[in-house]
């Protein structure tokens, strides 16, 4: 289970010990600190939270529920990096380490259950979008991170039993929403976090979408900056941020776990309908949408 | 690759890293949660700067580990040494130390604030003007050490020897001081403790013979808590952590505390005792365990001494041990529930449901009282007593889960010199024969000795203690410090100003925790551990290649350290070594020259702490640069039950055993490695030394107490004088309600702030900007009934005067009880206020000493330009002051709990004013010393005290004999 440390180890900030690690695992040489500033600490937060939770921001609920089920099992509160990649990896290393340790029947097969259903809830659950994202980042190192962490990860999907529901926080989370009436706002709250749209919209994301839409880049957050894109020009925008979707709908077909996939790649195809909608609405209307004033 | 081999190739990797004793991970970590820079880059480690940001600058560190002075935890901290300006930065915890395991509470990352206090102290200063004057010149520390030597050379030339005292408030280290004093040959050891702990630790000291409690709280199933343990009690950081280790393993926790506090609220059932009666409730959940027969009878059978109660108390009866279940069920039966609940206030179900608790824990029983109640109340050593009566009926006691004595959890390592001498002779100042069982000097009495029976010390050392705000009756202390009769020279040895160093006549500059050396070793948990203080910007220098050639020279300004500075002042007292003293202090290696704190630690670590050369080995390290790598090292865990333990049989030679199962051997074991304080227990008539007791027909460790047992029933307090108290039981304190007027009320004036600790915290900005008042709790029945509302202002009379303070109205508190921190009203008689406490005029007229503060808290310029910021103007209120001194006459704790009379202020009275009577403070000394039964009336054998009891300093045994007797002796029963 040391696999798992070892990777949540490497999306943390560079260390002089992720030498070796790298090493170990045969990855390319470890990046300097501005690469990962650059790809993972300002466009992939590697927060469950971010991914799994309504609002698309790190904290809040589904922290809360990790903290949870760290707190049942008797562990340490992880504060503020309770579902950080990190430390849910290492998390399960621990599990399965007390699982092997263990030689109670029903303990263990308790150690098996709270593996799996950390496993699915909270780890899977954001597998297929989060690696995905690292396709093309730019950085060798990460690309090759990614496709050793699906594959870890997939090897763990094949092991655990997983149950028949979708994981909750999928499940509960909100639909994208219906942009007659949604005002732009919420649109953009909407858009930026992944378990509504089914998509991610890096930063990278934004400066090529304001290179199209004919505006400059802006040195503020993702939120202001898509409303301002938004406002600017309304129908090409909503049209690339469709056609985004609809880009994330496809990469998210055959991957894995292949029912956590279906929802994502279903997520965001529902998301690239309601955009497709809206940016035909702009043809024809003054504004992008009557909503979106 | 396949999966299978990567995860191979990472598990050798980290294997192997780990086998060389690396880190494997990088910290700060998300992957095992640690914030801690990893221990191979502790030399060179790169943070970014916070204050530069949004600029990326990078500071480069040594990071030195050292512990925490601020209070007697010693808990780790990791002192971060910039490499550029070769300051201390920031601290943070240490990862490497066992007992606080990288965490800390908020004053140990506060140091940094003392460091960078403006009004720290940077050298030594000498008295101009009158005594508290506040007149002083800078001097030489030569000038200072010649003076002070040349005082007490003449004293012991002249057979002054007791006119020599080191009187200790935060000890922080081990035995240093108390060797040194012993080599001197001088019973001049005073400690603060009969104000703080030594009611507790009477009563353990009674039962098991070792005085303190170490709870391993991490097994426990259910933790019974004495006090506000979690919140601020003793071993806050480390204890705490392990209580909430242990509750989220699913144990019980019960606390027992008369306020809401923050410990109170995460119990599972919090019981508001009415002060002084948690010992009844503990008795009648000792007699439903019983009653109900739910004890470990195997257990009390082998180590109780049973026997000897019914012999002494029942005699005529068999001695049977089914004959002594049920003397134990008659001992008890009063204590019901019912009666618990009418002396305490808690509903008669809450008691019997803690009473099933406990009856349900098993040996996972972790139990713990230090202060609180045992420090409040007349007779409260009783409540430690009454508490391990519980551990000892369920034979929780050094088990997992259960509470240990503190010596088997604790490690202090033979230093590379022994005392070959003690004190020849008894200081009655410090000992008097009214007190022949108190746990510890008589500390707060001093002023009143010195003034009732004429005592004098020429050279009084206050060292990190402040007895004019700490102790009760404060002005009897500044009487006593003002008079030229009474004290000679005062010299105070702090780190910062305080309220006594203002009457000292040299004020001396010691260091804070990252300035200093010492090794500390507490028990908290089961396990033994040694902490390294040492000074991080010496150690940081040297680590860059420079040596310095004493601490001195590498702290800020002249601030020294103790170890250094005793060592040079021995030397001035002993120049030739014609005393026979200063070869204390001598090299090995270079004999007639001056040891030094390196060779001091290094021959320590290389030779008396087991285990450590190897693990040094192991890195490539002397075992003194191991411990100023890593700051502390675990010896073991998992102790366990010693008394169980057979004696082996090369200890076992010409053996005898005595009637009482007491086995007596020709060869008993060398002295230990470890010289942690444990009685010193007699030997046979004929030579034999003492070397366990026989249980079952096997010998065995045993307890050292005269009995070798578990003392149920103790001789020691049956035969001097005290057969009423012999047992565990129950007495009524100065506060019950039945010993008050109708029109008073009980003040808990004992209670901590988590953030402050007494006097040391007071200059730490950071802490004091979190808390800076001490308002009086009151119930809302009892405010109403006195027309009090919050921020009201309440005049509190207490015997001898009254305080002023804010009332604060809470259902958080016992109703008919009131309760005031005694962490604020710190004061001083500059114009100006410090950070921490308010200008004050202090007068004493016809009688009467009043202080009237004149400024509160405020801002000011000084070299910190947050001194500028301070937003608050409180600065609480100096309570002890009114207090007097109320020794129990037993176990000669100070009873700090007060009958009071809380009204409304009247006209004229400000917030902070004190009043206090000078006469009156006198006859409740007197009052009080008439409950005490002095050794010349119940002294069985002739002695000042029984010899097994614990003295940090012993003197010789001959001087333990009582003299004729003095007339000033007249005052106790």
């Amino acid at each position: 289970m040391e696999l798992y440390r070892a990777l949540g180890s490497l999306i943390e900030p560079p260390a002089p010990e992720h030498v070796r690690l790298a090493r170990a695992l045969g990855l390319p040489a470890v990046p300097a600190a501005e690469q990962h500033a650059a790809v993972v600490a300002f466009q992939r937060h590697a927060y469950a939270s971010v991914y799994l939770g309504g609002e698309g921001l790190i904290g809040g609920e589904v922290r809360d529920r990790v903290e949870g089920f760290r707190r049942a099992l008797g562990l340490e509160e992880a504060g503020h990096a309770a579902d950080h990649l990190a430390a849910l990896l290492s998390h399960l290393a621990l599990l399965e380490t007390w699982r092997r340790d263990e030689t109670g029947l029903a303990r263990q097969a308790l150690l098996s259950q709270a593996r799996d259903t950390l496993a699915w809830e909270y780890v899977l659950s954001w597998r297929p979008p989060y690696l995905a994202s690292f396709r093309q980042c730019g950085s060798p190192f990460y690309e090759a991170w990614a496709v050793l962490s699906g594959r870890a990860l997939d090897a763990l999907c094949d092991e655990i039993d997983p149950p028949a529901r979708l994981p909750e926080a999928l499940r509960a989370a909100p639909a994208f929403p219906d942009m007659r009436e949604a005002g732009v706002d919420e649109i953009v709250s909407a858009v930026l976090a992944p378990a509504r749209s089914g998509m991610i919209v890096l930063r990278d994301d934004l400066v090529r979408m304001a290179r199209i839409v004919g505006a400059a880049a802006r040195a503020t957050d993702r939120r202001t900056w898509l409303r301002g894109l938004l406002e600017q020009a309304p129908q090409e925008a909503v049209g690339w941020l469709a056609g985004h979707a609809r880009r994330w709908a496809g990469r998210m077909e055959g991957a894995r776990p292949r029912r956590v996939a279906q929802w994502w790649s279903g997520r965001a195809r529902r998301a690239a309908e309601a955009l497709e909608q809206a940016a035909a609405q702009c043809g024809t209307a003054a504004a992008p949408s009557a909503a979106a004033r | 690759m396949t999966l299978r081999d990567l995860e191979a190739r990472v598990s050798a990797t980290k294997a192997e890293v780990e086998a060389r004793g690396e880190t494997f991970y990088p910290g700060a970590s998300r992957v095992h949660l640690a914030a801690y820079p990893p221990k191979e880059r502790w030399s060179d480690w790169v943070e970014l700067d916070a204050e530069a940001w949004p600029k990326r600058v990078e500071r480069r560190y040594v990071l030195v580990p050292t512990t925490c002075f601020n209070c007697e935890s010693a808990c780790g901290l990791l002192a971060y040494v910039d490499r550029d300006t070769l300051e201390v930065r920031k601290f943070e915890g240490n990862p490497e130390h066992p007992g606080s395991r990288g965490r800390n509470c908020a004053k140990g990352p506060a140091t940094v604030t003392q460091l960078a206090d403006p009004d720290r102290i940077l050298h030594p200063l000498k008295r101009t003007g009158a005594r508290g004057g506040g007149q002083w010149r800078r001097v030489e520390w030569d000038e200072a050490l010649d003076d002070i030597a040349e005082r007490i050379r003449s004293a012991m030339d002249e057979d002054r020897h007791n006119q020599i005292m080191y009187h200790v408030g935060r000890p922080g280290e081990d035995g240093f001081t108390e060797r040194m004093l012993a080599a001197w040959g001088v019973d001049g050891h005073n400690s603060h403790t009969n104000i703080c702990s030594s009611g507790a630790r009477a009563g353990y000291h009674f039962w098991m013979g070792l005085d303190r409690p170490s709870p391993d709280h991490e097994n426990a199933r259910v933790i019974l808590l004495i006090s506000s343990h979690l919140e601020a009690g003793h071993y806050f950081n480390p204890h705490a952590q392990r209580v909430m280790e242990g509750k989220k393993r699913g144990a019980k926790l019960v606390v027992f505390d008369t306020r809401l506090s923050n410990t109170a609220t995460h119990a599972d059932h919090w019981l508001s005792t009415y002060p002084g009666s948690e010992a009844a409730v503990l008795l009648a959940v000792a007699n439903h365990l019983v009653r109900t027969g739910r004890y470990d009878k195997a257990f009390v059978e082998r180590w109780w001494n049973w026997r000897e109660y019914l012999e002494e108390v029942r005699p005529g009866e068999p001695v049977e041990f089914s004959v002594f279940q049920q003397a134990l069920e008659s001992e008890y039966a009063e204590y019901t529930f019912e009666f618990a609940a009418a002396e305490s206030g808690v509903a008669v179900e809450t008691i019997a449901q803690v009473a099933e608790t406990v009856a349900e824990a098993g040996t996972r029983l972790a139990t713990h009282n230090w202060r609180s109640a045992a420090a409040g109340n007349l007779g409260g050593w009783q409540v430690a007593r009454a508490l391990f009566l519980l551990n000892a009926l369920t034979g929780a006691i050094a088990v997992p889960g259960g509470t240990y004595p503190n010596a088997w959890n604790k490690y202090v390592p033979r230093p590379i010199r022994m005392p070959a001498q003690r004190p020849k002779r008894w200081n009655d100042l410090t000992w008097p024969a009214d007190y022949p069982l108190s746990l510890m000097e008589m500390s707060f009495l001093l002023p009143h000795l010195t003034a009732e029976r004429g005592g004098r010390l020429d050279v009084y050392f206050t060292r990190v203690y402040n007895p004019v705000w700490t102790n009760p009756d404060g002005a009897s202390w500044i009487e006593m410090l003002t008079d030229p009769e009474r004290i000679g020279l005062h010299v105070a040895l702090t780190p910062t100003w305080n309220e006594t160093a203002l009457f000292a006549d040299y004020v001396l500059p010691m260091g804070h925790s990252a300035e200093r050396h010492d090794v500390a070793s507490y028990e908290q948990y089961d396990g033994r551990w040694v902490g390294f203080r040492q000074p991080a910007l010496r150690t940081a220098r040297r680590r860059l290649g420079e040596d310095r050639v004493s601490t001195r020279s590498a702290n800020p300004g002249e601030v020294w350290e103790e170890n250094e500075f005793w060592i040079d002042l021995t030397w001035r007292i002993d120049p030739d070594g014609s005393r026979g003293i200063r070869s204390f202090f001598e090299s090995r290696a270079r004999p007639g020259e001056k040891l030094t704190v390196d060779e001091y630690y290094a021959w320590m670590f290389e030779n008396s702490v087991p285990g450590l050369p190897e693990a040094a080995a192991r890195e490539g390290l002397a075992p003194l640069e191991y411990m100023r790598r890593y700051g502390a090292f675990e010896i073991d865990a998992g102790v366990g039950a010693l008394y169980e333990e057979p004696v082996p049989p090369g200890e076992l030679a010409d053996v005898r055993v005595d009637r009482a199962g007491r086995a007596f051997s020709r060869t008993p074991a060398p002295a230990p490695d470890n010289v942690v304080p444990i009685p010193p227990m007699d030997g046979d008539d004929d030579g034999r030394a003492r070397v366990g007791v026989e249980v079952n027909g096997v010998i065995r460790r045993g307890f050292p107490t005269p009995s070798g047992r578990l003392e149920f029933w103790s001789r020691t307090l049956a035969q001097w004088g005290w057969p009423e108290m012999a047992v565990p039981g129950y007495s009524r304190s100065h506060v019950h309600p039945q010993a008050m007027d109708r029109d008073q009320m009980c003040l808990v004036s004992t209670f901590r702030l988590p953030v402050h600790i007494h006097t040391r915290s007071a200059n730490a900005k950071w802490l004091n900007e979190i808390a800076h008042a001490n308002p009086l709790w009151i119930h809302p029945r009892d405010a109403d009934a006195k027309g009090l509302r919050t921020g009201d202002l309440a005049r509190v009379e207490t015997e001898i005067g009254h305080f002023v303070a804010k009332a604060w109205v809470t259902e958080g508190i016992h109703p008919g009880v009131v309760a005031c921190s005694h962490h604020m009203g710190r004061w001083t008689l500059n114009d100006e206020p410090g950070q921490a406490g308010a200008a004050v005029s202090l007068r004493r007229e016809n009688g009467e000493w009043r202080m009237r503060r004149l400024k509160g808290a405020r801002p000011h310029r000084s070299s910190d330009p947050d001194t500028d910021r301070i937003w608050w103007t409180e600065a609480g209120v100096h309570q002890n002051m009114t207090f007097p001194v109320q020794p129990d006459p037993v176990s000669g704790a100070h009873c700090w709990h007060q009958a009071v009379r809380v009204r409304p202020a009247r006209g004229g009275d400000r917030h902070g004013d004190v009043v206090v009577h000078a006469e009156k403070s006198l006859d409740a000394f007197r009052r009080w010393l008439g409950l005490a039964r002095s050794a010349y009336r119940h002294s069985p054998d002739g002695t000042r005290r029984p010899y097994w009891l614990l003295r940090p300093v012993r003197p010789e045994r001959a001087a333990y004999s009582l003299p004729p007797r003095a007339p000033e002796d007249a005052g106790s029963g």
